[in-house]
């Protein structure tokens, strides 16, 4: 069978249909897949420095203590928020009922996200946050 | 696999099925992580507390599922994506080739930290 090309391009496509909570899940979950995949490689990468020895490791480690990384690692905790939550999602409606309440799913998982990527943004700059205030007083 | 329909002699459905299970197993992986990784910052990132993990057989154990699985369930879903497109056979075989060869690359850099302490 011969298959019709089409006129738009993929991107053009994706973006004339009309989304709803779905549709822009399924796009949020490919994007953040996409990057957590290439940060796994790269995950992977920096850790086998560990059999280079201490000195070496602790040097990396001092570099991504810095507060370009400490920014980076914090966004690097939302787009594994938005893959993790909407994933039960995903598992919810292809294994339980969750098509029945998968928007209010979505609305509520997303929430929980926000709420714990600000928890974290606490815990990752709780030091400069104690210093500022520490100046405040 | 067949390339010159690779987006159809298969239905792709024990793909489908790991994914999921890989994910869920992913979700409390990653749970666990974050918490060790950031409870401390002594617990996730000093050297000792490190090698002391990977010396532990247990740990051993969980990191390379952890590795195994993780970049399993992340090629897999780039394929997926791929498999989105109407690639000509070369491209298909190129870019599935470029997923494989690396995907074990890594897979192998990571094993090998792990097994060597």
């Amino acid at each position: 069978m011969k298959v019709e090309k089409t006129h738009e391009g993929y991107f053009k496509l994706v973006a004339s249909y009309r989304k709803e909570t779905g549709g822009w899940a399924w796009i949020i979950h490919r994007i953040s897949g996409l990057a957590l995949t290439a940060y796994l490689y790269v995950h992977i990468y920096a850790l086998s420095n560990l059999t280079k020895g201490k000195e070496a490791f602790d040097a990396e480690m001092a570099l991504f203590q810095k507060p370009l990384f400490k920014f980076l690692e914090w966004l690097l905790f939302a787009f594994v928020l938005a893959h993790t939550l909407n994933g039960i999602r995903i598992v919810l409606v292809d294994f339980g009922r969750g098509s029945y309440y998968q928007k209010k799913a979505f609305a509520y998982l997303m929430i929980i996200g926000v709420i714990a990527f600000l928890v974290m943004g606490y815990f990752i700059f709780s030091h400069e946050i104690s210093q500022i205030f520490a100046g405040l007083i | 696999m067949s390339f010159k329909h690779y987006g159809s002699r298969k239905s792709g459905s024990i793909g489908w099925l790991l994914q999921r299970i890989t994910g869920i197993f992913l979700i409390f992986a990653m749970v666990g992580h974050y918490i060790l990784m950031h409870y401390t910052p002594e617990t996730g990132h000093s050297y000792e507390q490190s090698v002391a993990r990977f010396s532990s057989v247990y740990w051993k154990m969980f990191y390379l599922t952890f590795i195994s699985l993780g970049l399993w369930h992340g090629l897999n879903g780039v394929w997926s994506i791929l498999r989105d497109f109407k690639m000509k056979p070369w491209l298909a075989i190129t870019l599935y080739g470029i997923i494989v060869i690396s995907g074990f690359a890594f897979w192998v850099l990571g094993v090998s930290t792990a097994l060597k302490f």
